[in-house]
């Protein structure tokens, strides 16, 4: 007999247990309020704090001032995608998630480490709030500020509208005793109405929060759930294990509710086609993708800039290194674990650890309240996301938009009411396009990071390191980068060359280039033609290069 | 008159290669071991490590703990501090790009 068959009993004892959906009480709502309630106060908080000096410095950057936890647990790439679209393509394709997600083993020293200290270092000598800004004084041109603005503008709605689906639906699952769990047709009018709720719930929190803070508000925000993520992974993590009969139980039991594929690479299909989740192709694209998309991402540009000082960074790297090992490596583990007690959740794998985290604590003495918290940490990752992508988005607006072209002289009271009429533009509009959520959550996102990195990526690095490097270089490296990425999405999407049977199995694909993902490619002409075309042009004043590089005198 | 470049920009770029080092290596490391022991193979001779299959445990679970250890290394020894120098007083005007 295949070892793997003897573990089918004990898969279908916990599949009929799985089966009964588990009643949540108040708890997981009583965390959850608590939680937004908690948020509110940072939010009031950081408006205090931000008060003192200038309003732009103060509301969008934070007066330059923070420190290594709040920079480490802060600046990459935790977001919805870590609770909701990572987690749903474990469960859906096994254990090589393990290596498409790899790459974070280096996220924090790359993230830190690459642009880091010189980064930080350029904002300063350019006086630049925002990253249009930096690129508008390093080269002296308002019209690469003004198409940096733009860019950002793009990328981070992509991004927005992926996590307000993603905080709505952990409100839909946390509303007390409402049967979430269960995956009837007559649940489903009754979960649409909650979803839709839960959707105006989370864009009222975290645009009013974020209204009042800024990005102080966010990065406290960000850290008190990061926080709060940590000790939510560890406890479900115990509770999945415990659960599932141990890791290697767990491991041949989805074997055997799935297939092989399971367990290999690359990867389980459920419709047992030949597609395949992760080729080799692309398994060394993700790790450019994950790794490059976070050093070139606008947001943890923006978070670099507001770093103290060098000593922070340093600090940085080792913290969050400790940080990400506790939570990446355990979540894989509790997906399989999930992938054993659930058998099935029918098309809705995004739900899986919000599911795992109800189910497992149901029988425990207040484990509701458990469920909550564990519940509370996926909503504070995706209210932090969305707030910081907030003060992004607004600080484009304001700073490089409103100020530029309306306004030059406006005053604090006026840059204030611009700050929030933006944030309420952009949450309005992510609601109206969240009202019916896509599925896979993870497909936006990779799309707006492949997207942000092809165009920032290059031109952040020429920037910091290459002298030589021009305006009509940068422009040619954003714009071919963007344009690479661009046109191979929607290739993919429009279906406009034959179907290639690699990746996630959604319908807003990219078409894979000779099987390798669209920012490999990207960054490659990106960076060629940056470096033919500074080549090709006259070099930038030398005066301007020696305040960006060269050490400068003393003030008298 | 000539000036010297910063010396933190000399710290940023040696420290920038040696981490697309450290990338490379895992890189290298992680799919060459996941993908020679864990494609394409049949499950009967699969074998568990402490519960993860044994690509996994030794392609991702090993390199992830070496590159944790590594990284703490290089912030607590290789990384330099610096003067990242002052900023401009007043950032509600446009600063010096306006």
């Amino acid at each position: 007999m295949n070892a793997l068959t003897q573990f089918v009993t004990a898969s279908n004892i916990l599949a009929a247990d799985a089966a009964a959906p588990p009643s949540v009480g108040w708890g997981a709502m009583t965390m959850l309020i608590l939680f937004i309630a908690g948020s509110m106060c940072i939010g009031v908080f950081a408006n205090m704090t931000t008060q003192k000096g200038g309003f732009m410095k103060g509301f969008f950057l934070g007066n330059r001032g923070l420190g290594a936890w709040a920079l480490a647990l802060t600046a990459t790439i935790q977001s919805g995608g870590t609770f909701m679209g990572f987690p749903s393509l474990v469960y859906s394709h096994g254990w090589i998630v393990a290596l498409w997600i790899g790459s974070y083993m280096v996220v924090p020293i790359t993230g830190f480490g690459i642009l880091g200290k010189r980064l930080a270092q350029l904002s300063r000598r350019t006086g630049a709030i925002t990253v249009p800004d930096l690129f508008r004084t390093r080269f002296n041109s308002p019209a690469l500020g003004f198409t940096c603005t733009l860019f950002i503008l793009l990328y981070l709605s992509f991004m927005m509208f992926a996590q307000f689906k993603a905080g709505a639906i952990v409100i839909q699952l946390a509303w007390p005793n409402g049967g979430e769990l269960s995956l009837s047709e007559d649940a489903v009018s009754v979960s649409e109405t909650r979803y839709h709720i839960g959707l105006i719930v989370f864009a009222v929190t975290v645009v009013g929060y974020t209204l009042m803070g800024g990005f102080l508000a966010a990065v406290w925000t960000d850290l008190f759930q990061s926080l709060l993520m940590f000790v939510g992974v560890v406890i479900l993590l115990v509770a999945s294990l415990n659960a599932a009969g141990g890791l290697e139980n767990a491991t041949r039991v989805s074997v055997a509710n799935t297939g092989p594929g399971f367990a290999t690479g690359p990867g389980f299909i459920a419709d047992g086609s030949s597609h395949e989740f992760l080729p080799l192709s692309l398994a060394i694209s993700f790790f450019v993708v994950w790794i490059w998309g976070g050093v070139g991402a606008p947001a943890g540009l923006v978070r670099l800039m507001a770093s103290q000082n060098t000593s922070v960074i340093r600090r940085s790297i080792y913290l969050l290194s400790i940080y990400n090992m506790g939570i990446y490596l355990p979540l894989i583990v509790i997906c399989v674990c999930g992938r054993a007690l659930i058998p099935s959740l029918d098309g809705k794998t995004d739900q899986i650890i919000p599911r795992m985290a109800i189910m497992t604590t149901s029988h425990w003495p207040g484990g509701s309240f458990v469920a909550g918290l564990i519940l509370a940490a996926p909503f504070g990752a995706v209210m932090a996301t969305v707030s910081s992508y907030l003060v992004v988005l607004s600080s484009g607006v304001v700073r490089d938009i409103y100020q530029r072209f309306i306004a030059p002289n406006a005053d604090r009271n006026q840059l204030r009411r611009a700050a929030w009429g933006t944030m309420i533009v952009a949450g309005l509009i992510s609601v109206a396009v969240s009202w019916y959520p896509v599925t896979y959550l993870q497909a936006f996102i990779v799309f707006s990071t492949s997207g942000a990195a092809a165009t920032f990526l290059v031109p952040a690095l020429m920037a910091c390191y290459w002298r030589r490097a021009t305006t009509a270089g940068i422009f040619a490296s954003m714009i071919s980068g963007a344009m690479t990425v661009l046109v191979l999405y929607l290739i993919g999407i429009l279906n406009l060359l034959p179907h290639q049977a690699i990746g996630a199995a959604t319908g807003f694909r990219p078409w894979y280039l000779w099987g390798f993902d669209p920012l490999i490619w990207g960054i490659l002409v990106s960076g060629t033609s940056g470096i033919l075309i500074s080549l090709m042009t006259m070099p930038m004043d030398e005066e301007l290069i020696s305040r960006m590089f060269d050490e400068q005198p003393e003030a008298p | 008159m000539t000036r010297k470049t910063d010396p933190l920009v000399y710290s940023s770029i040696r420290e920038a290669i040696l981490v697309t080092g450290i990338w490379l290596a895992a890189a290298i490391w992680s799919i060459s071991v996941c993908y020679t022991m864990g494609y394409h193979r049949a499950t009967d001779d699969l074998k568990l490590v402490l519960g993860f299959p044994d690509w996994v445990f030794w392609g991702i679970v090993i390199p992830w703990s070496t590159c944790t250890v590594v990284s703490i290394v290089f912030g607590l020894i290789f990384v330099r501090d610096g003067d990242l120098g002052k900023d401009i007083e007043d950032a509600d005007d446009l600063g010096l790009g306006g």
